[in-house]
């Protein structure tokens, strides 16, 4: 299959989905650096197979693949991200620019959302994908994804909540 | 609407911090890489198609005219070895083709099996077998590419003989 976007056509789609893929790879490592990284190598190996671009959930597919892998491959890396799991509040680098306080509190309830209901709610919120999309790109069903996005803002309700 | 327009809201407001501006150029460079790859090997590719199509053909076009000479005897001529001038149609090819440049067809062994009578055929006739190496060459002036094709012959002549 002959891949159908010329050179000059990925940048402008490439710029628009920068931020997002980035802020998607973040969720696997504690750097925007690593994170830039995992997307680099992901969109590369992406356009080596010639696969159509606006095949997003392929895309994301692609990006989740390749930031596990790089986990697996570096077991130091992957003890200190398993750590950086397990202390969120821990967090080296905002994902998010322009913060005010009510905007930092809910970027810490993200951090504390389980992984497979914020990597949902970051591919639906900030990427766009539809729940067929992430679906696909994450190998459930399109209701499981609905749910785990469904928990997740119920998540974030409960955590943003005055006690 | 639903309970989660207002948190869906908040977190629309949440940008995502912008990626720095090396990583565009960092990935322009891998895919500039990767398109030069990408150039190379199905060119490689087609060549070798296009090589071994004309190679067939041609081959396919001497068979058929061997097949056809030997059907129709002929006086035998004492030919050891010829070599075909390179074709006048050469400015009517694409660039791109290869352009026929040569044929050669080399006699290497020639018996003389005596007189027989063909198919109830009344007045005898000598058969001459004889075996020869035919090779054609082609040439492609834009790649500087050559082609050449060679195979064995087998060449039976029937050679009426005048009676006396």
């Amino acid at each position: 299959m002959e891949n159908v976007t010329t050179h000059e056509e990925w940048k402008s789609v490439f710029s628009q989905l920068a931020p997002g893929l980035v802020l998607f790879a973040r969720q696997w490592v504690r750097t925007s650096a690593d994170a830039e990284d995992i997307v680099q190598e992901a969109f590369v190996k992406f356009w080596r197979r010639n696969h159509k671009i606006d095949n997003r959930a392929l895309l994301y597919a692609t990006v989740r693949s390749v930031a596990l892998d790089l986990i697996r491959r570096d077991s130091r890396r992957a003890r200190r991200e398993t750590a950086a799991f397990a202390d969120l509040e821990q967090v080296v680098e905002p994902q998010f620019c322009d913060e005010n306080e009510s905007q930092h509190a809910l970027a810490l309830a993200i951090d504390r959302l389980p992984h497979e209901q914020r990597e949902v709610l970051v591919m639906k919120i900030w990427n766009e994908l539809t729940f067929a999309e992430i679906g696909e790109a994450l190998g459930i069903s399109q209701n499981t994804a609905a749910s785990r996005y469904r928990y997740a803002l119920v998540g974030l309700k409960k955590d943003l909540q005055p006690q | 609407m639903n309970d989660f327009t207002d948190i869906e809201d908040e977190l629309k407001k949440l940008q995502p911090r912008l990626t720095s501006s090396e990583l565009l150029g960092r990935i322009e460079r891998d895919l500039v890489d990767l398109s030069d790859e990408k150039i190379i090997r199905p060119d490689r590719f087609r060549m070798n198609w296009l090589s071994l199509g004309i190679g067939l053909a041609a081959a396919a076009v001497v068979l058929l005219f061997v097949r056809l000479q030997s059907d129709h005897p002929s006086r035998p001529e004492p030919l050891v070895a010829t070599n075909s001038p390179v074709p006048a149609t050469r400015s009517t090819i694409a660039p791109a083709a290869f352009i026929p440049e040569g044929a050669t067809q080399v006699v290497y062994h020639t018996r003389d099996e005596g007189l027989h009578f063909p198919g109830g055929s009344q007045e005898p006739m000598r058969r001459v077998r004889s075996r020869t190496r035919e090779t054609l060459r082609w040439h492609n002036p834009t790649t500087g590419a050559s082609l050449r094709v060679s195979y064995p012959t087998e060449q039976v002549e029937l050679i009426p003989v005048s009676g006396q």
